[in-house]
């Protein structure tokens, strides 16, 4: 199979003396046509690699190629031939879903006549057809979503970063944003590499996943691999152990100091 | 699968696809104009001919009523420095006015669009700048047709006027270059991290008070005197004439000294001009190559700010507040308060404007009534204004009240000993500032100044808060919480010139109706009526500010 993402000892410090790891010695292959899911408590390093891919920031250390170009020297191709769906991505709230698909679209010098086309189509898909003309500040937090995914795939890129891709969205559209990133992966051929810590997501999408916590990879397989490395029943089982929790008996430690202060 | 149908990147389709600057450029205009969306295809004509009547009609208009004035004005010595301070003036104003709107709010969530795109860092620059362009040239059509106007009865030749028209042109437009640099590396430093964001508000606060100062001098202060005169004047107009704005000023000037006759300048306005244009080439070359440091999405900073531990301000705080669950309302407000460098900004703003007003504009204090009546009108309901501010940033925090029993009442309780407390330290030390200002005072005139000045501070909160509760805004943004606060300085500021124009007017002044009563004790009696109407008014405001905060879903 062909690797088309690839980290060398990919870091990213931050810090006077580098200290704060939020990337250390990212070692990993994602192969074409193959969904892959970065699993990771919040602030495990998940984010930054997705930029890093992207070229939206810059290593400290190590490199990675992108369908074949390094993030390093080849940053504008990197964005070409891929779609990134941001966390928090800032949307231009004064432009319509079709002025802001058009913008992004021109960003990735997609053909005029081929964008409108594609516009309709996605704002189709997306069931937000009778309002591509409303203001994006009139739209709930789940219907933004749906025009910020819309935007990663306006370009038709090999390759679609997506992060917390279902993340605000209701259960009928979380279930049609699923459902395209399996058809995206199994009859388009995409290779999709999703960041998330929803695990039944990740779960039921994702070929092979990774673990990451405090900047490094712990884990990687496919689920089942995961779960008899660790010896688990289930992945939320498997996560735990890997990235730690909170014991049973600490739950209610708090009314306990309580009660033995009153 | 229909995204499939074409597919550019294989070749699909051939077509040039539109420079990335330009693309960015209409997105940038398109958001400006997201609001005006129906009239957008027609809006260029309508500014177009708006300017047209502008320089055409409502300038030569508006000009000819003291061109006389000017036309004596610039043959005249004093012609070169005001020329040059007044280019400076817009200069410095275009090109903090990008710099401001950034900093007001710091936004960096779209750059991720930018950087994630195959795109240039020195496009996003230059199509931000251009798609902000046609509201520019509103502002550069608007200076240079008054400009224009002014020189029309002189006879300037084809050539020279369009020599001026390119010199206006390309100054300010180096000035908004500037800014919009400058609003882009600040925006990335500042939009990191909530403290860079406040820093951003604060300053955008305080950006005007340089410009704010230099005008009051120009119009009270006798700066232009200065200027003239060369044994005060001389380094001043020495600085000024390094600057790029100053060329443009001695072109224009010299022209009007020589009407129709470009040769009698020829070498002096070759040099400036070709100094100007080199200046806004190498801004533009230095701002393309900056663009790489103006957009970044690195983080600058892993550390967040951490609360110290309650000390004896903290302490006497909760002590104020009345201890216990009250005092610890009263703390916690405050906190939140002091802790945004923005609210710091607008005192610092307040008091700024209070003494320049004072050192510039008005009359030197000569008896020890004047400050307390000069301050009571203007001072004290800017100062009180800028402490209250809105009632809560957004409405999140109003509904924390609204679920817990009682809340509201504990909310404007806490709101109010709030801004007392921070009103009446600083309302108190400019008016016992300003009395020591007068000659000979003495101790009774000046404690009851401040005594009396601190009573009106504090019925001012009463009455700002009442209004902020009436008319609440919970926005986030600057814009629409300066707006807010705008909104009720305004009706205190009328409200106290009301009452002291109702009072002379109609003989309610206590100096009218007890001719036997020395100046000082009138106006102290007049003082704490009006007082006392404010804190009623003002209790009737939060009455039923408070009902209508009460019933906000």
């Amino acid at each position: 199979m062909k690797v088309v993402i690839s980290t060398e000892k990919l870091s990213k410090h931050y810090g006077k003396s580098g200290q704060i790891k939020a990337l250390d010695e990212l070692d990993l292959e994602v192969y074409e046509g193959e969904t892959f899911g970065l699993l990771g408590p919040n602030g495990a390093g998940k984010t930054t690699t997705l930029r890093l891919l992207n070229c939206i920031i810059r290593p400290t250390g190590g490199t990675a190629t992108v369908n074949g170009y390094d993030i390093l020297k080849d940053d504008i191709k990197v964005k070409r031939v891929t779609g990134m769906l941001a966390e928090s991505p800032g949307l231009y709230e004064k432009l319509s879903a079709y002025e802001f698909l058009e913008f992004i679209g021109a960003l990735y010098d997609v053909p005029s006549d081929v964008l409108k086309e594609r516009i309709d189509d996605l704002l189709k898909l997306f069931s937000l057809d009778d309002r591509r003309d409303d203001l994006l500040e009139g739209y709930s937090r789940g219907m933004k979503q749906k025009v910020l995914i819309a935007a990663a795939l306006v370009h038709d890129p090999p390759i679609l970063f997506l992060d917390e891709p279902t993340s605000a969205l209701d259960p009928r559209t979380a279930l049609i944003v699923k459902d395209l990133i399996k058809k995206l992966a199994d009859s388009a051929g995409k290779t999709i590499f999703i960041c998330s810590h929803i695990l039944p997501i990740v779960e039921e999408l994702c070929d092979r996943i990774g673990i990451i916590n405090q900047g490094r990879l712990i884990a990687v397989g496919t689920v089942n691999e995961i779960l008899t490395k660790t010896k688990t029943k289930n992945l939320e089982q498997a996560f735990i152990a890997l990235t730690g929790g909170v014991e049973e008996k600490e739950l209610l430690a708090w009314r306990e100091h309580r009660a033995a202060g009153t | 699968m229909v995204l499939r149908r074409k597919n550019c990147w294989r070749g699909g389709s051939i077509e040039l696809p539109a420079p990335k600057w330009f693309v960015i450029a209409r997105n940038e205009y398109r958001v400006i104009t997201g609001s005006i969306r129906q009239m957008r295809r027609y809006f260029p004509y309508i500014v177009i001919g708006l300017l047209a009547v502008y320089v055409f009609f409502i300038a030569p208009a508006v000009v000819s009523i003291f061109i006389d004035d000017f036309l004596a004005f610039v043959i005249s010595v004093v012609a070169v420095p005001v020329v040059q301070i007044i280019l400076f003036m817009f200069f410095f104003y275009l090109m903090i006015v990008p710099i401001s709107d950034t900093l007001r709010e710091v936004k960096t969530e779209q750059l991720e669009i930018f950087l994630a795109a195959p795109v240039k860092a020195g496009d996003v620059l230059l199509g931000g700048f251009l798609g902000r362009m046609p509201f520019y040239v509103i502002a550069i059509g608007v200076i240079t047709g008054t400009f224009m106007a002014l020189l029309a009865p002189l006879g300037l030749d084809p050539v020279q006027n369009i020599i001026i028209m390119i010199v206006f042109v390309i100054t300010f437009l180096s000035a908004l270059w500037i800014g919009t640099v400058v609003a882009a590396i600040l925006r990335t430093r500042l939009g990191k991290t909530v403290r860079g964001k406040d820093v951003g508000r604060a300053v955008s606060v305080i950006i005007a008070l340089p410009m704010i100062a230099v005008m009051y001098a120009m119009i009270g202060g006798g700066l232009l005197q200065a200027l003239v005169d060369p044994a005060t004047g001389g380094t001043v107009r020495a600085v000024l004439s390094l600057l790029p704005s100053s060329w443009g000023a001695e072109i224009f000037v010299a022209f009007a000294s020589h009407p129709g006759s470009i040769v009698a300048t020829g070498l002096e306005t070759m040099l400036r001009f070709g100094g100007l244009v080199v200046f806004f080439v190498a801004a533009l070359w230095l701002g393309a190559k900056a663009a790489n440091h103006a957009y970044s999405l690195e983080s600058t900073s892993f550390t967040s700010p951490k609360a110290k531990p309650d000390g004896f301000f903290y302490g006497a705080v909760r002590s104020l507040g009345g201890g216990g669950s009250s005092g610890t309302l009263l703390a916690s407000i405050f906190k939140d308060y002091g802790r945004r460098l923005e609210n710091l900004s607008w005192i610092v703003y307040s008091v700024g404007l209070v003494a320049l007003i004072a050192i510039f504009l008005s009359d030197p204090f000569s008896s020890p009534e004047d400050p307390l009546r000069i301050l009571s009108v203007m001072a004290i309901p800017l100062l009180a204004g800028f402490t209250v501010g809105t009632v809560s940033r957004g409405k999140a925090t109003l509904f924390l009240y609204r679920k817990s029993p009682n809340g509201l009442g504990k909310f404007v309780k806490a709101r109010l000993q709030q801004s007392w407390l921070v009103t009446v330290p600083v309302v108190a030390d400019v008016i016992a500032v300003a009395t020591l200002l007068v000659p000979q005072v003495t101790l009774f005139p000046w404690l009851a100044n401040v005594m009396l000045a601190s009573l009106r501070a504090v019925a001012s909160v009463v009455l700002l808060l009442g209004l902020a509760l009436l008319i609440p805004v919970f926005a986030e943004e600057s814009r629409e919480r300066g707006l807010s606060m705008m909104i009720n300085l305004m009706a205190i500021i009328f409200t106290t010139i009301g009452l002291e124009i109702g009072f002379s007017r109609f003989g309610l002044g206590f100096g009218k109706m007890f001719p036997n009563l020395d100046p000082f004790t009138a106006v102290l009696c007049d003082h704490l009526l009006q007082t006392a109407i404010i804190s009623v008014a003002g209790m009737v405001l939060l009455y039923f500010g408070m009902r209508k905060l009460s019933r906000i879903e």
